[in-house]
């Protein structure tokens, strides 16, 4: 009997447990480390935070999922990988501490067979002095964050109802944050919410972006079809924020958050302030900080982890010039190269390179976005990381699934409002993700499948997939059928 | 929305915005039925062609 263990239950984490537990049926073990009690469809929360859903919308408890399943679901972090085992075992195992119930606080040794990493990112927040929801701005990236910016941000509309003009602040909270998908979804709601309630004109809604170019998404930005032209998404994104009355600040990079004011200095190394009365910003991303040890206790996280704590894949780490990265660099297996039974799929592993072109203020801060970690490709390396170890503990040697963001696309659907038939969507396909400019020497990407058009269409799409993922990541009947 | 800023040597008075008929072709769900067809099925070559 083979025993897998997957850490973090998120898109990727869950997906690939659910995929293993199939594949590999009763005979053999998989288990489930995680923190929280409950999986989070996090694309909801944008409707979280405006006050549209409820916590409870946009989560449900794994363990009724997991017991049904017959997948072993322990409610703890992961804090140590030792991957050689110890003096008293042979076998890797994972240092864990549950976070609930009675044994809160305990720890205790889990051996595995094969090992996944699925933690996602730490919400880095420490990194930009004052930022965060305890401090002097608020937060989407989880659903008691996104529930908490509501109950403010209704504070702010009381106000606007009774004539004083607010500041909306909506954006990325550090020079290398990424994840502006969700941020600009966030102002695009906050500004419908605004006008839906006749309050325009008390509100001045600003967004604030380390990108380069707005519509830049850390990917470089893309092109379009879009009425007779080939079109960059930023004049696609600035037409959005222009209807919508927003305006915008480009090539920031925020250092310091305080009440009602952020700091952040541009490119060309200029200082500045900006004032608000409401900011949502995104933290910067890190691995989650687990460490590693041989088998003698020497310290190999470093051996394990990238310098940004995410972990090391099949990727080409080497150090390159922007102009000589290509999209090969990109793993497709995400297989540890040191140790052959550990993956790490979803935000958890360590992209080799950013796909926007890094870029330096004259001061010397670095402001760029960089990577974007989106859903889709993060559920799709948890399907194909679960089909080859079901597979390599049947006997295969080779890793027939691949998967790279090279050879994958990317959906972001922005919805802009909620109702069915006055919400919006921005819709934006890309493909593959990281631009491959060998196979495409024109745009970086195949022209039929990047799409941007804004809609109804897009935002009908956004409930759908609220609705699909519930329906898969709880196990109804033939959710396998719902693609990643 | 609905009401642009149009002030020149502003960021924002520079990208396109849309007209009343790309407002209506937006909200008419007939219109909108059939890009809803069209976007599920990019999406779904897009998730389907991006792994083997
Ligand atoms: C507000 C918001 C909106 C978004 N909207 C979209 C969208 O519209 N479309 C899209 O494609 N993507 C979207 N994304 C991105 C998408 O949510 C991520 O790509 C996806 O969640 C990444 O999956 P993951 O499994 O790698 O990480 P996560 O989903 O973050 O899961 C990580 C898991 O690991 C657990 N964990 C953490 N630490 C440990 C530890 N030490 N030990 C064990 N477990 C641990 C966590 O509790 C969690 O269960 C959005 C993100 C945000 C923040």
């Amino acid at each position: 009997m083979a025993k897998v263990v997957v850490l973090g239950a998120g898109v990727s984490g869950h997906t690939c447990a659910s995929f293993l537990k199939k594949k590999l049926g009763k005979h053999h073990e998989v288990v489930v480390v995680t923190p929280n009690s409950y999986y989070q469809w996090i694309p909801s929360n944008i409707w979280v935070g405006v006050g549209q859903m409820s916590i409870d919308e946009v989560r449900f408890e794994l363990k009724k999922v997991y017991d049904r399943w017959g997948i072993v679901f322990k409610q703890a972090r992961a804090l140590e990988i030792h991957p050689e085992g110890d003096a008293s075992t042979g076998k890797g195992y994972v240092t864990i501490e549950y976070t609930a119930g009675d044994n809160s606080g305990v720890r205790e040794n889990v051996e595995y067979d094969y090992l996944v990493n699925a933690t996602g990112p730490k919400l880095n927040f420490e990194a930009t002095e004052g930022l965060g929801p305890d401090k002097n701005s608020y937060s989407v990236c989880t659903y008691s964050h996104a529930a908490h910016a509501w109950e403010h941000l209704q504070e702010n509309i009381k106000k606007m109802q009774a004539g004083q003009k607010q500041r909306f602040l909506i954006g990325t909270g550090h020079a290398m944050a990424t994840c502006q998908g969700a941020a600009f979804e966030y102002i695009l709601n906050i500004a419908h919410e605004i006008s839906k309630r006749g309050l325009s004109k008390m509100a001045q809604i600003t967004w604030i972006s380390n990108e380069y170019e707005v519509g830049d998404f850390g990917m470089g930005g893309a092109f379009i079809k879009r009425g007779g032209y080939i079109t960059p998404t930023k004049v696609f994104t600035e037409s959005i924020l222009a209807e919508y009355g927003i305006n915008w600040i480009r090539r920031a990079g925020v250092y310091k958050v305080e009440d009602g004011k952020a700091y952040y200095e541009t490119l060309d190394g200029e200082d500045k302030v900006q004032e608000f009365d409401f900011a949502m910003l995104i933290p910067s991303f890190s691995g989650v900080g687990m460490t590693a040890f041989d088998r003698e206790g020497n310290d190999i996280t470093d051996t394990l982890f990238a310098p940004n704590k995410f972990m090391k894949v099949d990727a080409d780490y080497a150090q390159k010039p922007f102009e000589e990265w290509s999209a090969d660099d990109w793993p497709s297996t995400y297989q540890n190269p040191t140790y052959n039974n550990i993956y790490a799929v979803g935000i958890a592993f360590a992209p080799p390179h950013a796909i926007s072109k890094p870029m330096t203020s004259v001061t010397g801060r670095p402001i760029f976005p960089t990577p974007p970690r989106t859903g889709m490709p993060s559920g799709v390396m948890g399907k194909i990381t679960a089909l080859n170890i079901a597979e390599r503990i049947h006997g295969a040697t080779e890793h027939r699934h691949k998967a790279s963001m090279s050879r994958m696309g990317a959906a972001c659907i922005v919805s802009g409002g909620f109702g069915s038939f006055d919400g919006l969507g921005a819709s934006m396909t890309v493909f593959p993700v990281v631009p491959d400019w060998d196979k495409y020497p024109e745009w970086g990407r195949d022209m039929k499948y990047s799409v941007g058009e804004a809609g109804l269409a897009g935002h009908w799409l956004k409930v759908l997939l609220h609705y699909l993922f519930f329906h898969k990541a709880k196990g109804y009947p033939f959710w396998w059928l719902i693609p990643e | 929305m609905g009401k642009y800023r149009i002030k020149a040597y502003f960021d924002e008075a520079y990208p396109p915005v849309p007209e009343k008929s790309t407002l209506f072709w937006r909200k008419f769900v007939p219109w909108q039925l059939i890009r809803f067809i069209i976007l599920n099925v990019k999406m779904i070559r897009i998730v389907v062609g991006g792994h083997s």
